[in-house]
């Protein structure tokens, strides 16, 4: 029984001398961001951290924290699935009492009742929601995400064309916008959509969706993919099957990019991950200095294609640093 | 029951034996007590914010739904089980709650009746199947409820979320009285009971005797299948009001809710000091593991340590808790020998 004390006590003193380490860190940093004598702490929750697209979030906040001498925060559930972590880490922030928030909801529903009618400057990023002392929300439109897609590839394609979509797990309004968006354009162009279809935001799942379609359509000639990773997924299939399909991704993360570069994929639309970070940092400090911000924030999109990939690339690696 | 004697006899006489060495038998006694308070003293020290009236309610009300998956999964490890499906039970219970109420439009107490009644069914499911139809483990049994229940959970309004409850649900997730979480003080009701049927009861002695030695349990004449399927069963239903409480708190029910809650509360129960091997732990051991953990995630947050970070500081801890349970194992045989 003794053992077990003793077994608990070096438990215990590892994590914390483990955590003081970490702790350590964090305040270093504070001292570092600290020269502004003004202490302005700003909080930025996110879906997570662990994919590319919310660590160049990340990135865009951090840098506008260190450009503007604020203190910024930011975190995040280990995955897009975790809501209820997500509420907590909310909850948790909003108790170290910081300037300002801002909030990229997993589920716009979800983070009402955490937020609603809180004292402090909020505003969202990537995903709307709508709660009480809202100021704005950051982000691109999906459904232009989509329309730009489409119309990249209506330039290189001839009025009655037969054409693909793929799109993420059904029910995401975000990607049902980017399809909408796809759909929509290419209607007006003339082309024909033969086939639309979910992969679930998977990379597997999207080859397995695209040698489907392939089965009953092999005469497409362009797919516009709702991720990156589902593109990749769908190239993949196409080269299998020994065809040469436009395939136009979302998201433009790295592997996309060097796909381009390597002449896979024909092109991706990405959303402008770093500047809606960067953006929501440098909007809250606004709104804590009084002044007023607009109510929507376009963070705009970048359109990728063997044109300009190199230096995306380039752009992209700064980042992880 | 003859079984249970002979191990109440021979603990006795472990504490006998440990009685000259006061300090210690206290310290194991409250070691994960102590434990808990250890993390109090360490995250007042180091974040201001951690030791306010705020913060601490706080992390009671964010406990309170793994501290009830925690009390249905202590049931199933006191009979020498597991309970895979509790966080798919809580996403179908709070899903189809949605539904009724916000869908339909029916009567909210309809919506929480709703919520309790498949939960408690669904774990009816998982002992019947377990009992009924002998299959090895219910490890198996409730991982492959695990993936239907999720799978339902999904199906039910093809992935998408209802938001927009009935006042009367979102209750019992955000009311307060006083500073104190509505949601804590119902906690707090359904330990007592809890507490109450596990040592006061008929049925409560079974389940611990089922654990310690199913066989000997059969031959003195227990009605091994009647406890394992109240066993999965009351865990459902705690997994029901779990998903009351959680879709009250976010005004929302998802089908991904509760993914992976099942590993906290087999955290929490095996940090509590209940044994993997059956027949031993306790509610009061439970509740101070379900503390650990929130303490652990609100601290490590406060600290803003990362959450990779907080995933591998807890995985620590259990198996840290696990080691504890193998050692206790074994000087307990020896004791017997």
């Amino acid at each position: 029984m003794w053992k077990k004390f003793k077994l608990l006590g070096v438990m215990l003193a590892t994590s914390l001398l483990f955590l003081s380490a970490c702790n350590g860190g964090t305040e270093t940093n504070n001292g570092s961001n600290s020269k502004n004598k003004s202490e302005v702490n700003i909080s930025v929750v996110l879906k997570t951290l662990s994919t590319p697209h919310w660590k160049y979030v990340e990135a865009g906040a951090k840098d506008a924290g260190k450009k503007l001498g604020v203190n910024v925060t930011v975190v995040g559930p280990p995955s897009e699935s975790e809501v209820m972590q997500q509420v907590n880490m909310i909850e948790d922030q909003l108790s170290q009492a910081p300037n300002g928030i801002a909030v990229a909801p997993i589920q716009a529903a979800t983070v009402i009742s955490a937020l609603s009618g809180k004292n402090l400057p909020m505003l969202t990023i990537d995903t709307d929601s709508d709660f009480e002392g809202k100021l704005s929300y950051i982000g691109s439109d999906n459904y232009s995400v989509g329309k730009t897609a489409a119309e990249l590839l209506i330039k290189k394609l001839n009025k009655g064309d037969k054409v693909a979509i793929i799109i993420g797990a059904l029910g995401n309004p975000a990607i049902d916008e980017r399809a909408k968006g796809a759909r929509e354009a290419f209607k007006a162009a003339g082309i024909e959509v033969v086939a639309e279809q979910p992969a679930d935001s998977d990379k597997a799942k999207a080859m397995s969706v695209m040698e489907n379609i392939l089965q009953t359509h092999r005469d497409i000639k362009a797919v516009y993919v709702g991720s990156d990773d589902m593109a990749i997924g769908a190239l993949r299939a196409i080269k299998a099957a020994g065809l040469d399909i436009m395939v136009v991704g979302t998201d433009g993360n790295e592997e996309a990019v060097k796909s381009i570069i390597e002449g896979g994929l024909y092109g991706t639309i990405a959303q402008k991950p770093y500047d809606m970070g960067y953006l929501a940092v440098e909007n809250l400090l606004k709104a804590i200095n009084g002044e007023k911000i607009e109510p929507r924030i376009d963070s705009g999109l970048d359109i990728v294609t063997s044109e300009n990939a190199e230096e995306f690339l380039e752009f992209l690696k700064s980042l992880e640093k | 029951m003859s079984q249970v004697l002979e191990q109440k006899t021979v603990e006795k006489a472990t504490v006998f034996k440990k009685s000259q060495s006061g300090l210690r038998k206290y310290l194991s006694k409250f070691g994960t007590l102590l434990a808990l308070f250890l993390l109090f003293v360490f995250f007042s020290l180091t974040s201001e914010k951690f030791f306010t009236v705020d913060n601490l309610m706080n992390i009671v009300n964010q406990a309170s739904i793994n501290a009830l998956l925690s009390l249905g999964m202590l049931l199933a490890i006191l009979t020498a089980g597991i309970d895979l499906s509790v966080g798919s039970m809580l996403a179908l219970s709070s899903m189809l709650m949605a539904v009724v109420t916000v869908n339909l439009g029916m009567h909210p107490i309809l919506g929480l009746i709703t919520s309790l009644g498949v939960g408690t069914i669904f774990g009816l499911v998982n002992g019947l199947l377990l009992t009924k139809l002998h299959l090895p483990h219910p490890f198996i049994t409730t991982l492959g409820t695990q993936f239907i229940g999720r799978g339902l959970a999904l199906i039910v309004t093809g992935a998408a979320p209802i938001a927009g409850l009935p006042l009367l649900i979102q209750f019992f997730g955000t009311a307060e009285i006083g500073p104190i979480p509505f949601s804590f003080l119902l906690v707090l009701v359904v330990y007592l009971f809890m507490h109450t049927f596990l040592s006061n009861t008929k049925t409560g002695r079974h389940i611990y005797a089922v654990g310690g030695n199913k066989e000997a349990a059969r031959l003195s004449g227990i009605n091994v299948d009647r406890v394992l399927i109240t066993v999965y069963t009351i865990s459902g239903l705690m997994a029901g009001l779990g998903g009351i409480i959680m879709a009250g708190r976010v005004n929302s029910a998802f089908p991904l809710a509760g993914l992976q809650y099942e590993t906290d509360a087999i955290a929490a129960v095996i940090i509590g000091g209940a044994s993997f091997f059956g027949g031993v732990g306790t509610v009061w051991g439970t509740a101070i593991g379900v503390m650990i953990i929130a303490v652990l995630r609100n601290g490590l947050n406060l600290l803003n340590v990362s959450a990779d970070l907080q995933m591998a500081v807890i995985g620590a801890v259990i198996i840290g808790a696990v080691y504890v349970d193998v050692l206790r194992q074994r000087k307990r045989k020896k004791n017997k020998n």
